[in-house]
């Protein structure tokens, strides 16, 4: 450890620009692993609501709309309908508002459409069971969920493509920028790796203190990038709460049944993305060094 | 021991540095390597510790045939030899201890080993009381001293000097010659490349003269005319 931090006391502009350009490569990195993530659980949030919903005027007969309900089970299209009466949509009014009591006063069931959601066996099914239903008395509006799904799914699609080819140029960057600055402490300690070879040193004994640097360097830089993204996260995360109200809760990727969740962050979320930002830096701190003592300790 | 089976090198420019050597030198002897600049004494001791390969011959060290092709453990070879510097070579970012421990370290010496030896040999070479003074603060003679602990440190059998004394005053070159007759009790296989002839006629040892790359005589407890 000792003479690591000498290394660095003696380079120290050099040590910074491999410290600053890993910080802002695995900053940067953590900040488009959550955003796609976040948008991947939205994703997974849409897919599993109705694929399309129709509300009723408030004055139609919940008979009208059970007649609508069996007529759409026995059509053969649909996997399954899910009846919202009035009294159950204020529920869930309720449940969404209860934080906030002015929101709560004026509203009835009265006021509050009934609705039925519906699951099709086949996407192509979708638009013949929106056009059934809009040519139905009393309907007020359908809402048809696959434009949504498509439009977040391209979303999604382009982040995680636009995330990569950043972080392939981040990492390219960080991987020269970390051999220049080794080249540099290399060249600096030319005459002791030259006395050491002449000693007996094997190659991997010359390495180890630039590796150990570069490890000190990902590991750090990653600890502090991870520190300052989840302070920042955390500040915003009462208005990004007032933003996603309505939304209980958004998986990782597959991973909801094992409580790992994007929004709101769980802390097994929040444990694999430092582990996620750690082990690349640990990685970039290795390699870009291992590079570079290869090509410049003969 | 070390042998030397019609060795050559050759530069690239053409110029021969060593021609078609042949010598052996026995564990624990003490040699001396004199002859001219140029001679190619230099380049025996680079060979012994594999800094350079032979155009042709074979070489072998403490039993191992390091000209082979197969042959791989530059380390290990490196490990048992100690190489005193005409330079002196010392770290001058370290203090004396820290230079000399160097060569412990890298042979995989534990951290209390690595003490224990170094504080021995400075000991031995009379540094003791500077072990914690770095390399500007010493005199040439010294500085020649702490590099021949750092030579003679650990395990090495063999101990390389190169115009040990050639830096260094007579009164300081003598001093230095007793520690490496004080090596010469302690098994180890002792080879001094120099011109000192003083030095040479009065030690009584081993003496292989060299002249453009040749051996012109070898001869124990002979001494050596320029």
């Amino acid at each position: 450890m000792n003479e690591i931090l000498t290394s660095i006391k003696r380079t120290p502009y050099q040590s910074l620009a491999s410290f600053l350009i890993l910080f802002f490569t695995l900053f940067l990195s953590l900040f488009f692993f959550t955003i796609t993530s976040f948008f991947n659980g939205v994703l997974s949030y849409v897919e599993t609501k109705p694929q399309v919903t129709v509300y009723f005027d408030t004055k139609t007969k919940e008979s009208d709309i059970i007649t609508i309900q069996k007529t759409l089970t026995d059509s053969g299209k649909v996997s399954s309908v899910e009846y919202t009466s009035q009294q159950q949509a204020l529920k869930i009014y309720k449940d969404l508002n209860r934080d906030n009591p002015l929101l709560l006063e004026m509203v009835s069931a009265d006021i509050l459409p009934a609705s039925l959601g519906i699951f099709a066996k086949r996407p192509e099914y979708l638009s013949q069971i929106a056009e059934y239903l809009k040519k139905q008395p009393n309907v007020d509006d359908v809402e048809f969920q696959k434009q949504i799904v498509d439009k977040l799914l391209s979303i999604t699609t382009l982040m995680r493509r636009g995330s990569l080819i950043i972080f392939a140029t981040l990492l390219f960057i960080s991987f020269v920028v970390l051999m220049t600055t080794a080249a540099f402490k290399i060249a600096l300690k030319k005459d002791e790796i030259e006395l050491m070879q002449l000693l007996g040193a094997s190659k991997g004994y010359i390495r180890k203190p630039f590796i150990q640097e570069g490890l000190l360097f990902g590991t750090t830089s990653a600890t502090i990038a991870f520190l300052l993204f989840y302070s920042v996260f955390f500040y915003f995360k009462p208005f990004l709460h007032t933003y996603l109200q309505g939304v209980s809760r958004l998986p990782f990727y597959g991973f909801g049944g094992l409580n790992i969740f994007v929004w709101p962050p769980s802390w097994s979320f929040i444990m694999l993305s430092y582990f996620v930002i750690f082990f690349f830096g640990t990685l970039i701190g290795f390699f870009g060094i291992y590079f570079a003592t290869k090509k410049y300790i003969k | 021991m070390i042998v030397f089976d019609k060795v050559s090198k050759i530069y690239s420019l053409g110029t021969f540095e060593l021609h078609n050597t042949t010598f052996q030198i026995d564990d624990n002897e003490f040699v001396f390597l004199v002859g001219p600049s140029g001679a190619g004494k230099t380049t025996i001791l680079k060979l012994i510790i594999a800094a350079v390969t032979p155009t042709a011959g074979s070489i072998v060290v403490n039993d191992t045939t390091i000209t082979d092709k197969r042959f791989k453990s530059v380390e290990k070879l490196r490990q048992s030899i100690g190489f005193v510097f005409q330079d002196f070579k010392m770290l001058f970012d370290k203090n004396i201890i820290e230079n000399v421990a160097i060569a412990l370290k890298v042979s995989g010496y534990s951290d209390k080993s690595v003490r224990d030896e170094a504080d021995r040999v400075l000991k031995l070479v009379g540094l003791s009381e500077k072990k914690f003074m770095f390399p500007i603060q010493l005199s040439a003679g010294e500085l020649q001293r702490a590099a021949i602990a750092r030579a003679v440190v650990g395990r090495r059998s063999i101990i390389l000097a190169d115009e040990p004394t050639g830096n260094l005053d007579p009164k300081t070159s003598w001093e230095i010659m007793n520690i490496f007759k004080k090596l010469d009790n302690e098994n180890k296989t002792v080879i001094i490349a120099t011109h000192n002839v003083d030095i040479v006629n009065s030690v009584k040892k081993r003496v292989i003269v060299m002249k453009n790359g040749s051996i012109v005589k070898d001869a124990r407890g002979s001494g050596y005319d320029l």
